[in-house]
């Protein structure tokens, strides 16, 4: 076959993400079921966690920060996604790029100078800030997978809804909107677990005071990496369960439009 | 109308959010003090020191940019060419678990939390370490662990921008070039990478700035190293966390990427990467 040899060239990258990939979270898999000597333990770090005095605050938070993040960058996002897909206010493309740039600055040094702005103002630190960095570092990752679904979205729909009679509003709830719950779906996974599995965030935005799941694993990282195995096994396996139900919902199986 | 007031106004709104502690620090890097509110008059001492060595960081500053640069060079190199010869063959392959597969592995990095993938590298790079009796704290060391660290999560991007370029070229040329008896490497590197180039030179800048930009895979593995990210960081507890230096340096570095990504979203920036 003259395609063999094309096909070989998938092979130093196999090997890479076998050792950088696959091995490393096999090994995340085993060190939650093991103790600090190296004997197993099925439950032992999972115990450990539980008695952990700070772990209960924390996955509070995160779920407050979670839920408040993905809440406002969608609420922000959605409008803004769906206007810049049209002409009249988005005409050279340029506008689009505008809300990627912050994404390419350093994000500590966006929190740090928040935090400044922030200081200046005499705004006092806490969940509110937080809430308000997060919302700041991810609003981009809702913003592009919408954008991206509206954009695809074929014009003839909205103009069969209007003249079989929808009224322009009407058309946008039973059009657009249901159409671009793929690109919302995706959305809303890059925000949420991502911004309560960030670190130093919180931390800068709270002067130290609140730990989200990313501080607490950090901070675990430090004396435990059992524990802080158990607690990412935890994590993925979230994580993986919110994969399916997303890929249940684009059953075509097209993906929801990616950030690139 | 009024609609149109209304959106104009809430995208402006957002958008000065957006911007307003990054401008605020580009102007406060032209007056001479580390706070954000005590304006001294207009000076370009902080650049002026900045370049000569002179500021309260700068000797910090230029080991964290070197360090940076160099993690960032060889990251972009290293995962330009596996992601880049993983999509030729992954575009190759017909077999569809392998593919799937192939892709799946691809996606992991850049779905997992960061923080799940940095502690499973740093238990990779403790049992690498202890079973070759490495104690990965000298700068190559760090360098490397870093380097590696990096690629894994920048070659699916990489991966992921060549892809699309494959599946829109045409598959022919590349037979017609082995039919007119030129090698399989031949026809690769004269038929088939020049027809992907603008996916690979996309791939390679996105892995350069995902490295120079990354802060949590960076902290959880580095040693004795610091870089950009770990240097803010550092920094963050200081009664005023944004040195004048640092907000110099960092308003050049947000001048350089302002420019390149407008240049990449302008009008003729598109045109030109239509008619590739």
């Amino acid at each position: 076959m003259r395609n063999t040899f094309r096909k070989m060239l998938a092979t130093p990258y196999a090997l890479f993400m076998a050792l950088f990939i696959i091995l490393p979270i096999l090994l995340i898999a085993v060190y939650a079921f093991i103790d600090k000597d190296g004997a197993f333990t099925l439950l032992g770090n999972f115990k450990d966690l539980a008695n952990e005095a700070a772990l209960p605050k924390v996955v509070k938070n995160s779920f407050i920060a979670g839920f408040a993040t993905s809440a406002i960058c969608l609420l922000i996002g959605y409008p803004i996604a769906y206007y810049l897909t049209k002409a009249e206010f988005n005409r050279t493309g340029v506008l689009i790029g505008l809300f990627l740039v912050p994404m390419w600055v350093n994000f500590l040094l966006r929190m740090m100078s928040t935090k400044a702005v922030f200081n200046v103002l005499g705004i006092p630190m806490g969940m509110g800030t937080v809430i308000y960095g997060l919302c700041y570092e991810f609003l981009p990752f809702m913003i592009m997978p919408i954008y991206t679904t509206i954009q695809k979205i074929d014009k003839m729909y909205l103009e069969g809804a209007e003249d079989l009679g929808a009224t322009p509003i009407k058309a946008f709830w039973k059009v657009t909107v249901p159409l671009s719950l793929p690109g919302v779906l995706s959305g809303l996974t890059m925000v949420m677990i991502p911004s309560i599995t960030t670190f130093a965030v919180t931390e800068i935005l709270s002067n130290g005071k609140l730990m989200l799941l990313g501080d607490f694993i950090y901070s675990l990282k430090a004396y435990n990496l059992n524990m802080a195995s158990a607690i990412s096994l935890v994590l993925m396996i979230l994580l993986a369960i919110s994969m399916l139900i997303t890929n249940k919902f684009n059953k075509d199986g097209e993906k929801g439009g990616g950030l690139w | 109308m009024v609609r149109k007031i209304v959106v104009r106004l809430f995208i402006a709104i957002i958008l000065i959010l957006l911007y307003l502690p990054i401008v605020w620090m580009i102007v406060f890097s032209f007056t001479d003090t580390p706070s954000f509110s005590n304006w001294n008059g207009f000076t370009l001492k902080n650049y002026i020191d900045l370049f000569t060595g002179q500021s309260s960081n700068a000797s910090r500053i230029q080991e964290a940019v070197v360090n940076t640069l160099f993690v960032g060079f060889f990251t972009s190199l290293l995962s330009t060419i596996l992601g880049t010869l993983g999509a030729i063959g992954l575009h190759a392959i017909h077999n569809k678990r392998i593919k799937a597969a192939y892709s799946t592995a691809n996606q992991i990095p850049m779905i997992n939390s960061e923080i799940v993938t940095a502690i499973s590298l740093a238990l990779l790079f403790n049992i690498i370490a202890s079973t070759f009796q490495i104690s990965g704290g000298t700068w190559t060391e760090t360098a490397i662990k870093l380097i590696l660290a990096h690629t894994t999560f920048c070659t699916p991007y990489v991966l992921l921008n060549v892809l699309p370029r494959l599946q829109k070229s045409d598959n022919k040329i590349y037979e017609a070039a082995l039919d007119l008896g030129c090698t399989p490497s031949k026809a690769m590197f004269k038929v088939v990478i020049p027809d992907i180039m603008p996916g690979i030179i996309v791939g390679a800048l996105l892995a350069f700035t995902l490295s120079i930009d990354d802060f949590v895979i960076t902290k959880v593995n580095v040693t004795s190293f610091e870089t950009l990210s770990t240097l803010l960081y550092g920094l963050k507890s200081g009664k005023h966390p944004l040195p004048a230096d640092i907000k110099a340096l960092f308003s050049i570095i947000f001048f350089i990427v302002f420019a390149g990504i407008m240049i990449l979203y302008s009008p003729k920036g598109k045109a030109k990467e239509a008619k590739k």
